[in-house]
Parts: C-alpha cells; sequence; structure tokens
C-alpha cells in the first residue's frame, strides 16, 4: 500500500486499536478506536443484519388442540433461537438443489405433546426434537440457557389438548427477517460527551443534570468551561456492546461480522478482476440486440478497457480517436450522449 | 445471487422498467440513451446471472478517470466505508455515493481520479484496503480477547 487509509491527522497511527472492557458467554464490549466511523459502522450493520444464523422457516402442523392458532404458535416458533454452529456448512434453501428442503439445507425439528394430566402443561423449546441427518450434531438445536433447562416458553397446554408439528429451521440473514439475527442488541455509542453535537439532547433546565452520564463517560475526557467548538473534530473511539442471543457466541457475531464484510468486498474484487481480464468477458451473448443505436459503450463489455492501453477506441461512440477527449457528450457523436 | 438470477430470468421485469439509469450524471433527456441503458442491464444481468450474478456495472457516461458504478444488493455498509478509503487514496479526486431510492437495492458510487490513473483501479484498491483493514481489525480483536480472557484468569487465580 503506498497510502494508509488509517492515518489521522493527529495520529501516531498504529492502525485501529481495540480494547475489551466485557467478555463472556452472552456479550463482549469493547472499544475500536484509530478508525472512521464508516467502517465502525458497517461492522455494526453487518453484525446485526447479515450475519447467517439458523431459524424455523416453515411449520407443518398436524394437530393443534391448544388455544393459541397454528399461525400464532409458527410465529413463536421461529423466533426461537437455535444453535447456528456450523452454519457454513450448510447451503441457503434457495440455492440448494433439491426441490423444497432437504439435509443439506435445512435442518427438521419436531414437537408433539399432550397434555394428560390435570395441571397445565408447558410447552418449550427443549420438546423440539431435531430428527434426521445434520450437518452436525448442534446446529438447529434450540439454545437453552435458563437455570431449569426448559428453554423459551412456547405454548401452554390443558388438559386434554395437543399440540403436534413439524418445523424446517432455514438458513438466513436478519436483513430477510430479524429472527435470523444472532445478537439480541448491538449497543454502539461515540463520543460520550457529545462534544461533537452529533446529539441535540432534549432538556427543561439543564441537560447535564437531567440526561445521566453514558458508562464511557469516564474513559474519555470531559469538556473544558468554555471550551470553543472543534469544527474538525471527528469521532475516533466507538463503544460496542455486542450481545448474543444464543446462536452464536458474542466473538464469533464479530468474527463473523468481518467476515462477511470480507465476503462481500472479495465477490466484487473477484468479479472487478474477472471482467477485466478475458478479452471482450460478456460480450459474446448479449451482442443482438446491445448494439442496436449503435452505443460502442456496450460493445467491449469489458470494465476497464482503456486499464489495456491503446485500447480508446472503445469506449467512444463513431469518432474512435477521441473518445472522450475532446467531445465525449457532445451532440450526436455518442449514442449515448 | 439467487436475486439475480431470478431478475435476470425474468427479462419481462427487466424490460419494463421504464427508468434504467434514472442517477445518470451525465444523462440527457435523450431516447437513444435511456434505450442503450435499459439494454446494457438486460443484457449484462441475463447473461452473469447463469453463473455469478453481475453486483457491479459500469453505468454510461464514464470515461477512465471519471466513472460511475451501480452496485447491486449493497447499501451505506459498503457504500460509506468504501467512500471513505476511496477518498483516502491520494490518486483520487472525488468519490462519493448515494442510494439513488431506498426501494431499489442499489447503490451507485461515483470516482474522479486524477490524470493518468483510473477510476476502476482506484474502486478496486478501495475494495483490498477494506479486506486490509477488516483483517487488522480482526486480529486485533483477537488479540484483545486473548489479553482478555488471560488477565481475567490471572485475576482470579
Amino acid at each position: 500500500m503506498d497510502y494508509d487509509p488509517m492515518v489521522m491527522d493527529d495520529a501516531e497511527s498504529l492502525g485501529p486499536v481495540v480494547k475489551i472492557s466485557q467478555a463472556d458467554n452472552t456479550r463482549v464490549k469493547f472499544e475500536l478506536s484509530n478508525t472512521e466511523i464508516c467502517f465502525a459502522n458497517s461492522l455494526r450493520r453487518v453484525m446485526l443484519a447479515e450475519i447467517p444464523t439458523i431459524a424455523i422457516d416453515l411449520v407443518e402442523i398436524e394437530a393443534n388442540s391448544s388455544v393459541l392458532a397454528d399461525e400464532f404458535i409458527a410465529h413463536r416458533l421461529g423466533l426461537i433461537p437455535l444453535n447456528a454452529e456450523g452454519i457454513d456448512a450448510l447451503l441457503y434453501s434457495r440455492e440448494c438443489d433439491c426441490d423444497e428442503y432437504c439435509e443439506h439445507c435445512s435442518v427438521t425439528l419436531n414437537l408433539h405433546a399432550k397434555c394428560t394430566g390435570d395441571d397445565i402443561m408447558q410447552v418449550c423449546a427443549r420438546d423440539l426434537v431435531p430428527v434426521g441427518d445434520r450437518v452436525n450434531q448442534v446446529l438447529g438445536s434450540p439454545i437453552i440457557n435458563d437455570p431449569e433447562g426448559q428453554g423459551p416458553l412456547i405454548l401452554k397446554l390443558r388438559h386434554g389438548q395437543e399440540i403436534k408439528l413439524q418445523c424446517i429451521a432455514k438458513k438466513g440473514i436478519a436483513k430477510e427477517h430479524s429472527k435470523w439475527a444472532p445478537s439480541a442488541a448491538i449497543g454502539f455509542e461515540y463520543d460520550p460527551h457529545n462534544k461533537l453535537h452529533h446529539l441535540d439532547l432534549w432538556y427543561e433546565q439543564d441537560p447535564k443534570k437531567e440526561w445521566p452520564p453514558s458508562e464511557y463517560a469516564d474513559w474519555e475526557e470531559p469538556p473544558q468551561e468554555g471550551e470553543p467548538f472543534d469544527y474538525d473534530a471527528v469521532p475516533q473511539r466507538f463503544y460496542f456492546n455486542v450481545e448474543t442471543a444464543g446462536p452464536i457466541p458474542p466473538d464469533a457475531i464479530v468474527h463473523e461480522g468481518i467476515k462477511v464484510i470480507q465476503q462481500k468486498l472479495a465477490g466484487l474484487i473477484h468479479e472487478l478482476t474477472e471482467s477485466d481480464g478475458g478479452e471482450n468477458g460478456y460480450n459474446g451473448p448479449r451482442s443482438p440486440g446491445y448494439n442496436e443505436g449503435g452505443d460502442n459503450w456496450n460493445d467491449q463489455g469489458s470494465f476497464t478497457p482503456y486499464g489495456n492501453g491503446g485500447n480508446q477506441s472503445s469506449w467512444g461512440g463513431q469518432g474512435g480517436a477521441t473518445p472522450y477527449g475532446a467531445t465525449p457528450y457532445g451532440g450526436g457523436q455518442n449514442s449515448w450522449s | 445471487m439467487g436475486k439475480v438470477t431470478k431478475f435476470g430470468d425474468d427479462g419481462e421485469e427487466v424490460t419494463m422498467k421504464e427508468t434504467p439509469t434514472s442517477h445518470q450524471p451525465e444523462a440527457q433527456d435523450d431516447v437513444s440513451m435511456a434505450d442503450a441503458g435499459e439494454e446494457g442491464e438486460e443484457g449484462e444481468e441475463e447473461y452473469e446471472g447463469e453463473e455469478e450474478g453481475t453486483k457491479v456495472r459500469l453505468l454510461p457516461g464514464s470515461t477512465p478517470t471519471a466513472a460511475s458504478f451501480e452496485f447491486l444488493e449493497e447499501n451505506h455498509t459498503l457504500g460509506n466505508a468504501l467512500r471513505y478509503v476511496i477518498m483516502k487514496n491520494p490518486d483520487v479526486e472525488f468519490c462519493a455515493y448515494a442510494i439513488p431510492h431506498p426501494s431499489e437495492a442499489k447503490m451507485n458510487v461515483r470516482i474522479q481520479t486524477y490524470e493518468g490513473t483510473n477510476a476502476v483501479d482506484a474502486l478496486r484498491k478501495g475494495l483490498r484496503d477494506i479486506q486490509d483493514l477488516c483483517d487488522v481489525v480482526s486480529d486485533k480483536f483477537l488479540e484483545a480477547r486473548k489479553d482478555f480472557t488471560e488477565k481475567k484468569a490471572a485475576a482470579s487465580a
């Protein structure tokens, strides 16, 4: 790299810095600094919405004599966190070769409960039984973290009531439906003293008294009395609080998030490089309707025709010699101008 | 990929789109322009959709040093970070991104570079730079997490 994208104006720049302030099985709190809000926000967005997990997507109800409606139960089932360990080995259903679903792109869970006693029976996530082949032994199992080992309550049955259903859990991301979100919440905070004035705090008499200080307020210098506003200041320290809903451990959410960004970028670079390579990579199949109107812009197809040197005429219209020099957008020369 | 493929398969839907390149900086009201854009979209997607699904294309009106790219299925997540990183490149004179319409899953990036370099290289470099950045953050996180666990273990021991 002939330049460092992370160089700050005032930096003794060592690149981004991560400091962890709390970490356990359910959450990790860390500070990301020496980077830009753009990247921090990308990471936040990706962790929130684009990490693949598994959730119940189809429910076939065989018997339901409970007081809850079928669709109500189906919705509740969808929201039950399932273990997403080894999700990479599972295919997206839409990308699988099978007709509807199979063991390569789904996990099947059965639920069958009937209340025979006099007490109200609680049907919990624990009662969901994974059946059939799975990618691994834990993928798709309900997450059970409560001390009783029951898992989330799905419904209650009275004497004689019965529920029997089959659930198909599929891979997905939270952008499609939030049931696939790996995190319960992503805390994201910067500038605890509001020095940058990104917030306009509502108050009655005194915002300092009425707004409780952030837990990160001690980490940064409070503004001095009468300190002038710094117009050049940019946010530099970002406080993340990643709390998992269960499917993936909190650290893994961070790593997976970065991985998702990497994959996005890799896909794009691949595409750019590919279309760059072979001469007129995707020109052939599309030519017929394509050259109508003589638009030579499409003609050479490739992304960087000009990168090949001497290939200038490919860009312009009929002019050829001065494709985008003198009269690129001038009248009539190029069909697209 | 799935979505792009669907789009390409469904030829009708593509041709029905009346405003293919509404976000054109250089677009002038010219029928042939609109036609070219429309066909471009259809042709490319049809072909690429078969295998990869094209996520990025160069918009008409682009020149080597001043190009607009259209990304499909991308949003602020990539757009803002990309814009920032590309702007850090000293070869780049100008870079901006826009999401022309919230209900279209499209993101446009405009890159203008100085003489002698080209915009596609700047884009590619931008993408690589974010990758590097991701690597660093990932490593730093792993490191910090390890330190934290060790410190905690040491404190409790």
